[in-house]
C-alpha cells in the first residue's frame, strides 16, 4: 500500500474514532506531548493505561464477586480507572466509570455489576481501536512515511 | 329586545341562505352581485340586514361587525368566528341576569302589595263584622223589647180583666152587673191602653161574644172604641157556658164564631188623650176593623203570638192574645189580645240605614217579611185583602236578590243557627256583605239580614288596592327596564373590556411568540455556527497537513496556499457570527484568568505592524506604565476587542499612523500630557456616575479582587467616521459609508462584536471627536487586577546606569512616544527620522573621538538638539544605545554596506540595535551579524521592547566589566545567543497572541508564519553556532540541564526520564565554561524566565528550570504528567504514592545537607548556597487518591516536617472530584491549589507559575 494512502486511512480512522466518542480531546494533546525525544509517547502511555485497566478490572471482578462487597474498595478502583481513562482520553470508558461510581454510592450491586460489563466492553473497544490504530501507524512508519499528526479541535 | 337580539341574527343567516350569498357577504358588498333578478329582494334583505345589524350593534358590536364587514374583513374572520361564540355566552349571562332581575322585582311588588291589602282587609273585616253585628242587634233588641212590652201589657191587660170579673161575678147583681162589669173593664182597659202609645189595639172577648177593643189608627192618629151589640147577650148565658165548657170545648168554640158573624159591631171615636166620646157610635161589620182574638187563638190556654196584618195599617202587626180564667181559675171567661205595629222597628232599622247604608230586614222564619229599612211595602194585597210578603218577594231588589242568594246559597237547610257570614256576595253586579242572625223567639222565630254593600266598607280600599297594584307594577316595570339597559350598559362595558383584554392578551402573546422566535433564531445561529465551524476547523487542519506535505508541486501549493486564505477567511466570519449570535443569545460567558494584558496587546500590535508596513501605516503601542501587569479577565475577548478596532482602523487608514493608547483610570490625570484632559475628564465624570449606579453590586466584587477601568484609544488617521454615524456604526450589519464595503469589505459585524463584548466586560466605547482626520474610539473596561499581582514590575532604574538613547527611527509617532516615555523615566534621548541626522547627531556626539570622520561639514545640527546632545556629553561614562530601523538604510541599493560601516566606527563606543521589519532578507540579517550587531527586534518598537534592549545591554555592559580581560569574544557570543533568542523571542510572542486572536488573515496562516519565522532563526542559530538543526528552544532546555545541581538531583534520584540528548558542541561549551560565564548564562536565563512567566500558557517552555515532584500512582497519568511537564521545561521526579513522596522530601533535605557538609566540589559554592536556601522542588503535584498514604495525608507531612525549616514547597492538587467541597478539603489540608483531572495543559502552567512565581 502506498505511504499518502495509508497517511489518508490513519487520519480518516482516528477521525472516525474522535466521531463516535472513543477518543477525545486529551488523546490529542497527548499526542501533541510525543516528539523526537520521545517517539513512542503514545503508544506506551496508552499500553501503560492497558496493563493498568486489566489490573483494576480484574480487582474489580474480584471485589464485585465478594459476598460482601466493600463498595470504598470498589468505588476506589473505579476512580483510579476514571482518572487514568479519562488521562488518555477514553471517553466512553470514562463515561462509563462515571455511571459505575454513582450506583456504587447507592450501593446497588445489581448496577455494579452491570456497569462493570459495560466498562469492560468499553475498555476492549477502545483497545481494540487503540491497538488497530497503532498497527496502522506502524505500517506507515515501516513503509518510510511519517505519522500525520491531528490538529483540529474536535 | 332580548328576542329581537336572539332572532335577529338567525332570521339574517337565513336569509343570506335563502339570497344564496357567500357567508357573510356584507351590504356593501351586495353592488357587486349585479343579477338583476336579485336586486329588489337584495334590496329587501339590505334594509332587513341594515336594520337587524343596528340592532345587533346595540347589543354586540361583535356580532354587527361580521355582517359589516369591510375590506379587513378576512383578517378578522378568524376572529369573528371566535367572538360569536363569545357573543352568545354574553347574551346568555346578560339574558339571565335581566331574568333574575325580573324575578326579583316581581316577587317584590307582589310581597308589597300582598302584606299592604291583606292587612287591610283584615282588620277592615274585623271592624266590619263589628259594625254589621251591631247594626243587627240593634232593630232585633227592639223588637225584643216591642216584643215584652206586648207581652207586659197583655198580662196586665188579664190580670186586671180576672180581678174586674171576680169582682162581678155574683150572680146577685146580675143585669146591673153585667152592664157595671162593662163599663168597669172598658175604664181599665183605656188606661192601659192610653198608656202605651206604641199600642194598636187591645182586645177582650169574653166568653159570652161580647167584644170590647180599642184601636189606635197611627196614620190618621184617631182612636177608636169598638164594641159589640149588648141585645143578644145575657149573663144567664154564662151557666151553660159552664156546663158546655166542661163537656165539650169544640161546642164553646162554634159558639164564640157564631156569635161573632151573628153580632152588630159598633165604633166609636174617642178623644185619643181623654178618651171621651167624640162621635157617634157607628156600626161596623164584625172583624172588618182590627183582628179579635178570640178563644180560638188559646186553644190551650196559654199565650199565643203570631203577626197579622191589617187593611189600615201597612206594616204588620204583632199580636199576642192570653186567656182570662175566672176565679177558680177553671175556666176561660175572656180573652185579651194585644196588637203592636211592627212600624218601629221598621223606623229604627231605616234611621241606622240612614247613617250606615246598607239594608236590613227581618223575616220570620218562614220568611215573611216584618220589618225593613226601606219603604217598599211589607204587604201584598191579594183579593183576600193584605198579606204578609215573603222576603224573596220583596219590591226592593236588593232585598230580594239578597234574601234569593241567601235561599240559593242555603236552600232551607240553614246552618245551625241561622248565622251566615257572607263577605263577597255578588248581588246584581255589585259586592255586598250579608249576615244572618236568627233570633229564637219561642213562639217567634225571627231573622235578620243586613246587607251592607262591600263598596261601603272597602270601597276605598279596593280602589286604593287596585291603584297600588297598578301604580307597583309600573313602577315594577320601569325599575325592570331601566335594570336591564343597566345592566346591557354594564355588559357592554365590561364585554368592551373583556374584548381589549382578549386583544391585549392576543397581542403579548404574539409579542412573546415573536420574541421567542427571535431566540430561536440566535440559539439556531449560534447552533449552527458551531456546526459549521467544526467542519471548517477539519477542513484548515487537513489544508495545514497538506501544505506540510513536500510533494506538492509549486502550482498545487499556491492553490491549497489560496483555499487556506480563503478558508480562513471563511472561518473568520463564522467566528463573528458565532460570537454575535453567542452573545445575543446570552450563551457568553467571559472566563477570569488572569493574563498579562500587555503582553497580549503587543503581540496584537507586533502582529497587525506586519500588514501595516505594506499600507505604509505606523502602529504604535503607547501604554502607561501604570497599567498592571496581570489583570483577570477573558484574555481572548479582550484581544478580540483590540483586534477588531485595529483591524478596523487599518482597514480604513491608507497612510498614517495607529495608535493604541491605554491608562489607567486612577492616575491619568496626572500623568498625562494634558492634550486629551478636558475630554477625558468630562467622559471620566459621566464614567463615575455610571460607576455609582451599579457600584452596589461591584462593591463585593472589588473588595474581593480591586476593579480597575482601564481607559483605551484607538486613534487613526483613515477617512473618519461622519459624526452622525457615531452611534450606528456599533449596530450589527452596520458601516459607516456601505460604498466602502466594496473597496475594503467587511460585514459590518466587528464593532458589533466589540461594543457587546466591551459591554460585558462592564465598559463603554464610542466615537470621540478628534483633531485632524481619522478616526478616535474610546473606550473603557472594568477589569480586575489579582490581589497579589498589583506589585510593580521590578522597573530598573535607567537613570543611574547612565544610558543614552539615539532614536533613529522612521515613524514619526512611534518615535516621539518611545522617546516620551524613556524621558520620563530618566533617560535623556535623541531622535533621528532619517540618515543624515542621524550621522549628524553621531557627529556630534562623537566629534571628539572622530575626528577624521568626512562628515564634519555637515555640521548643522539645530540648536535644541545640540542641548540636548551637550546634556548627554555631560553625563559620566554613558552608554550610548542606538536603535535604529533597518529602513533608514537605503536598501535599495549596496549603499547600506557602507551606510554599516560607517556605524561600524561608533561599534566601540554605542550599542546598536537594529529594528528590522519581518520581511528582512536574510543577507541583511547575516551582514549585520557578522558585523557584530546582534541586537535585533522587528518592528514596531514598544516599551517591553526598548526594556529588552536596556536591559540587555546594561547586562552586556556589566558583564563585559567583569571578564573584560579574560572571554571577551566568548561572552560576546554569548550575549549574542541571548540577544538572538530576544529576536526570536518576539517574533514568537507574535505567533502566540495570533493564536488566540485569528482575526487578520495574517494570524489567521500563524502556523505556516510561524514555520517561516521557525526557519529563520534556526538559520541564524546555525549562522552564530555551527551547530545542526537544533532548535532554540531545545538549546535553552540544555542550559538549564545543564546546570549542576539539576544534574546532581538527577543523579541522586536515579531518575530513567531520557535525557535529552546534548548537542556535542553545546556538551563542549558547557564543559569548557567557567563560572562566571556560566553565570551569565543562567542570568540570561533567568531574564527569559521572568519574561516567560509573566506570559503564562503562552509560553512552551515556560516551565524552565523548575523541579517538579510528581506523586501519582495511575500509571498512565503519570507518564502524561511527567511529559507534560517535561515538555515545558520542568524536571520532573515521579513517585507512586504519598508515601514515596513524603520519603523523597526527605531524603533529599537529608541528602542537601550531607552535600553541604562534605563540601563535595567546591567549584560551585555559591550555587550550593544558593540551593540550600531553597527547597530542592520547586512544587509537588500530589494525587488525592493513593494507596498507601493518600494526597491528603502526604501533604499533612509535608507541612509537618516543613514546620522548621521556613520553607513552603507549594503543593498542587490533583483530583479527579470536580466538586467544591474536594476543593476545600484540600485546602484545608495546607495544599495549595487544586487541579482536576483530565490535566489542562493551560491550567496546570498557569497555576504552577503562579505558585512558583510567588515562592521565588
Amino acid at each position: 500500500m502506498e505511504v499518502g494512502q495509508m497517511q489518508g486511512r490513519l487520519v480518516d480512522y482516528t477521525k472516525s474514532l474522535f466521531m463516535e466518542g472513543f477518543l477525545d480531546g486529551q488523546f490529542l494533546q497527548l499526542q501533541q506531548l510525543q516528539d523526537e525525544s520521545n517517539p513512542d509517547f503514545v503508544v506506551e502511555v496508552v499500553s501503560l493505561f492497558f496493563d493498568d485497566s486489566e489490573k483494576l478490572l480484574n480487582d474489580l471482578t474480584m471485589a464485585l464477586d465478594q459476598k460482601n462487597v466493600d463498595f470504598k474498595k470498589v468505588d476506589a478502583h473505579v476512580h483510579q480507572l476514571k482518572g487514568s481513562s479519562s488521562s488518555i482520553g477514553a471517553q466512553r470508558v470514562k463515561n462509563a466509570c462515571i455511571a459505575f461510581r454513582n450506583f456504587c454510592e447507592e450501593q446497588n450491586i445489581e448496577a455494579c455489576l452491570g456497569c462493570l460489563q459495560q466498562v469492560k466492553q468499553e475498555y476492549y473497544l477502545v483497545k481494540n481501536k487503540l491497538e488497530t490504530l497503532f498497527r496502522l501507524e506502524r505500517q506507515i512508519v515501516a513503509a518510510g512515511g511519517s505519522i500525520p499528526l491531528m490538529e483540529m479541535g474536535f | 329586545m332580548n328576542v329581537h337580539t336572539l332572532l335577529l341574527p338567525r332570521f339574517q343567516k337565513m336569509a343570506e341562505k335563502a339570497f344564496e350569498t357567500p357567508p357573510r357577504s356584507s351590504s356593501e358588498s351586495s353592488p357587486i352581485l349585479a343579477s338583476p333578478m336579485a336586486t329588489p329582494l337584495r334590496k329587501v334583505f339590505n334594509r332587513i340586514s341594515g336594520f337587524a345589524s343596528s340592532w345587533g350593534r346595540k347589543t354586540a358590536p361583535r356580532g354587527g361587525r361580521i355582517f359589516h364587514g369591510d375590506v379587513e374583513q378576512e383578517e378578522f374572520q378568524y376572529a369573528s368566528t371566535q367572538c360569536l361564540s363569545s357573543y352568545y355566552s354574553v347574551f346568555v349571562a346578560r339574558l339571565a341576569i335581566m331574568v333574575m332581575l325580573a324575578i326579583l322585582i316581581g316577587l317584590l311588588t307582589i310581597l308589597t302589595w300582598h302584606f299592604t291589602r291583606i292587612y287591610t282587609t283584615r282588620s277592615l273585616n274585623t271592624l266590619a263584622f263589628g259594625l254589621r253585628y251591631e247594626l243587627l242587634q240593634r232593630p232585633i233588641l227592639r223588637m225584643w223589647n216591642i216584643l215584652n212590652s206586648t207581652s207586659e201589657i197583655t198580662t196586665a191587660q188579664v190580670k186586671l180583666s180576672e180581678y174586674v170579673i171576680k169582682r162581678y161575678s155574683k150572680p146577685t147583681t146580675q143585669a146591673e152587673q153585667v152592664e157595671q162589669l162593662y163599663q168597669m173593664m172598658k175604664d181599665v182597659t183605656w188606661a192601659l191602653f192610653a198608656s202605651r202609645k206604641a199600642l194598636n189595639a187591645i182586645t177582650i172577648n169574653y166568653k159570652n161574644g161580647f167584644v170590647q177593643a180599642f184601636h189606635r189608627d197611627h196614620r190618621s192618629n184617631n182612636t177608636f172604641y169598638i164594641y159589640s151589640d149588648l141585645a143578644n147577650y145575657s149573663i144567664s148565658t154564662s151557666e151553660s157556658y159552664n156546663t158546655k165548657q166542661l163537656t165539650s170545648r169544640q161546642g164553646w168554640n162554634d159558639q164564640f164564631f157564631h156569635g161573632n158573624f151573628s153580632a152588630i159591631w159598633y165604633r166609636e171615636p174617642l178623644d185619643p188623650v181623654t178618651g171621651e166620646k167624640t162621635g157617634k157610635a157607628l156600626p161596623i161589620p164584625p172583624d172588618d176593623l182590627i183582628n179579635i182574638a178570640g178563644p180560638s187563638q188559646v186553644p190551650d190556654g196559654v199565650a199565643s203570638w203570631h203577626v197579622a196584618v191589617s187593611k189600615y195599617t201597612d206594616s204588620p202587626l204583632l199580636s199576642a192574645a192570653l186567656p182570662v180564667r175566672d176565679a177558680s181559675n177553671r175556666s176561660i171567661v175572656a180573652v185579651v189580645g194585644v196588637t203592636t205595629a211592627l212600624y218601629s222597628v221598621g223606623q229604627l232599622m231605616k234611621e241606622l240605614v240612614e247613617v250606615h247604608s246598607g239594608y236590613i230586614y227581618l223575616t220570620s222564619q218562614e220568611g215573611y217579611l216584618l220589618a225593613t229599612s226601606t219603604n217598599a211595602p211589607l204587604l201584598k194585597n191579594t183579593t183576600k185583602g193584605p198579606k204578609l210578603m215573603m222576603a224573596v218577594d220583596s219590591e226592593d231588589h236588593v232585598i230580594r236578590m239578597g234574601a234569593q242568594w241567601l235561599q240559593n246559597a242555603y236552600g232551607n237547610k240553614f246552618p245551625p243557627g241561622h248565622v251566615v257570614h257572607v263577605e263577597k256576595a255578588n248581588l246584581g253586579g255589585q259586592h255586598y256583605y250579608i249576615d244572618s242572625f236568627f233570633l229564637n223567639l219561642k213562639r217567634l222565630p225571627m231573622v235578620g239580614v243586613i246587607i251592607i254593600p262591600r263598596k261601603y266598607i272597602m270601597g276605598k280600599v279596593d280602589e286604593r288596592a287596585l291603584k297600588t297594584l297598578v301604580i307597583l307594577i309600573s313602577a315594577s316595570i320601569c325599575i325592570l327596564v331601566i335594570g336591564c339597559v343597566c345592566i346591557l350598559i354594564l355588559t357592554n362595558g365590561v364585554s368592551k373590556e373583556m374584548k381589549l383584554r382578549a386583544e391585549l392578551i392576543s397581542h403579548l402573546d404574539a409579542r412573546r411568540r415573536a420574541e421567542a422566535s427571535s431566540n430561536y433564531k440566535s440559539q439556531f445561529l449560534a447552533n449552527m455556527s458551531h456546526e459549521l465551524r467544526t467542519p471548517m476547523a477539519a477542513v484548515i487542519g487537513l489544508l495545514d497537513i497538506l501544505i506540510c506535505d513536500d510533494c506538492l508541486t509549486n502550482e498545487q501549493y499556491a492553490m491549497v496556499t489560496q483555499i487556506r486564505k480563503c478558508s480562513t477567511a471563511l472561518l473568520r466570519l463564522l467566528n463573528n457570527i458565532l460570537d454575535l449570535s453567542k452573545v445575543e443569545s446570552g450563551k457568553l460567558v467571559l472566563e477570569e484568568t488572569e493574563f498579562d494584558l500587555g503582553r497580549e496587546l503587543e503581540g496584537l500590535v507586533d502582529m497587525f505592524s506586519v500588514q501595516c508596513i505594506n499600507h505604509n501605516v505606523e502602529t504604535v503601542l503607547d501604554l502607561s506604565d501604570d497599567i498592571p501587569k496581570l489583570v483577570r479577565g477573558d484574555s481572548a475577548r479582550v484581544v478580540q476587542v483590540f483586534a477588531n478596532l485595529i483591524s478596523n482602523s487599518i482597514k480604513f487608514t491608507t497612510s498614517g499612523h495607529i495608535i493604541l493608547r491605554g491608562w489607567c483610570e486612577n492616575s491619568n490625570v496626572s500623568s498625562d500630557s494634558g492634550k486629551f484632559s478636558p475630554d477625558r475628564k468630562k467622559s471620566l465624570s459621566a464614567l463615575r456616575t455610571k460607576l455609582k449606579q451599579h457600584g452596589n453590586h461591584m462593591k463585593k466584587a472589588s473588595k474581593r479582587d480591586n476593579k480597575m477601568i482601564l481607559w483605551f484609544e484607538v486613534d487613526d488617521t483613515g477617512c473618519g467616521i461622519d459624526a452622525s454615524k457615531w452611534e450606528s456604526v456599533f449596530e450589527s450589519f452596520e458601516q459607516a459609508d456601505p460604498s466602502t464595503t466594496r473597496t475594503h469589505g467587511g460585514t459590518g459585524l466587528g464593532l458589533c462584536i466589540v461594543k457587546t463584548l466591551v459591554h460585558k466586560m462592564g465598559g463603554e466605547i464610542k466615537v470621540v471627536k478628534k483633531n485632524g482626520p481619522g478616526t478616535l474610539m474610546r473606550l473603557f473596561l472594568l477589569l480586575s487586577t489579582p490581589a497579589d499581582g498589583t506589585e510593580q514590575h521590578g522597573q530598573v532604574d535607567f537613570a543611574k546606569h547612565s544610558v543614552a538613547v539615539i532614536l533613529a527611527l522612521n515613524g514619526s509617532m512611534g518615535r516621539l512616544i518611545m522617546s516620551q516615555w524613556l524621558s520620563r523615566n530618566g533617560v535623556p534621548t535623541l531622535e533621528a527620522s532619517e540618515w543624515n541626522e542621524l550621522t549628524q547627531i553621531l557627529h556630534e556626539l562623537f566629534h571628539a573621538r572622530t575626528r577624521n570622520c568626512g562628515f564634519d561639514s555637515h555640521y548643522s545640527l539645530n540648536e535644541t538638539l545640540r542641548s540636548k546632545v551637550h546634556s548627554i556629553q555631560d553625563m559620566r561614562n554613558p552608554v550610548y544605545i542606538i536603535v535604529v530601523d533597518l529602513g533608514l538604510l537605503d536598501l535599495s541599493t549596496d549603499i547600506w554596506k557602507e551606510q554599516l560601516n560607517f556605524l561600524d566606527k561608533f561599534s566601540g563606543q554605542v550599542k546598536f540595535a537594529w529594528m528590522l521589519n519581518h520581511d528582512t532578507s536574510n543577507a541583511i540579517k547575516m551582514e549585520l551579524r557578522r558585523k557584530g550587531h546582534i541586537l535585533m527586534v522587528n518592528k514596531p518598537l514598544y516599551k517591553a521592547k526598548m526594556l529588552h534592549i536596556l536591559e540587555a545591554v546594561i547586562k552586556e555592559r556589566y558583564v563585559e566589566l567583569q571578564k573584560r580581560s579574560t572571554n571577551g569574544t566568548k561572552g560576546t557570543a554569548k550575549a549574542g545567543d541571548s540577544h538572538e533568542c530576544l529576536e526570536i523571542d518576539s517574533s514568537h510572542f507574535e505567533t502566540c497572541s495570533s493564536d488566540d486572536s485569528d482575526n487578520s488573515e495574517s494570524g489567521g496562516t500563524n502556523s505556516v508564519s510561524s514555520v517561516h519565522t521557525g526557519d529563520e532563526t534556526r538559520e541564524g542559530t546555525v549562522k552564530s553556532s555551527p551547530s545542526n538543526c537544533q532548535t532554540l528552544k531545545n538549546c535553552l532546555v540544555e542550559f538549564t540541564h545543564l546546570g549542576p545541581e539539576v544534574n546532581d538531583l538527577r543523579a541522586e534520584e536515579d531518575q530513567c526520564n531520557a535525557r535529552p540528548k546534548l548537542h556535542d558542541t553545546e556538551d563542549a561549551k558547557s564543559e569548557s565554561s567557567n563560572s562566571p560565564e556560566q553565570h551569565s548564562v543562567s542570568s540570561s536565563t533567568k531574564d527569559r524566565d521572568d519574561s516567560y512567566t509573566s506570559k503564562a500558557a503562552n509560553g512552551q517552555k515556560s516551565l524552565e528550570g523548575l523541579r517538579i515532584l510528581l506523586a501519582e500512582d495511575t500509571p498512565v497519568l503519570q507518564r502524561v504528567a511527567t511529559i507534560m511537564l517535561e515538555k515545558m521545561g520542568a524536571t520532573v521526579i515521579a513517585v507512586g504514592d504519598g508515601l514515596q513522596a513524603v520519603d523523597a522530601l526527605n531524603c533529599m533535605l537529608n541528602g542537601e545537607e550531607y552535600r553541604r557538609d562534605s563540601s563535595l566540589q567546591e567549584r560551585r559554592n555559591r550555587l550550593q548556597t544558593e540551593i540550600s536556601d531553597s527547597p530542592p522542588y520547586d512544587l509537588i503535584l500530589m494525587d488525592c487518591q493513593m494507596p498507601k498514604m493518600d494526597g491528603y495525608e502526604a501533604t499533612k507531612a509535608i507541612r509537618k516536617s516543613e514546620a522548621g525549616t521556613g520553607w513552603h514547597i507549594p503543593i498542587v492538587a490533583l483530583t479527579a472530584h470536580a466538586m467544591s467541597s474536594d476543593e476545600a478539603k484540600c485546602l484545608e489540608v495546607g495544599m495549595d491549589a487544586y487541579l482536576t483531572k483530565p490535566i489542562d495543559y493551560k491550567l496546570m502552567v498557569s497555576t504552577i507559575l503562579s505558585l512558583t512565581k510567588r515562592s521565588a
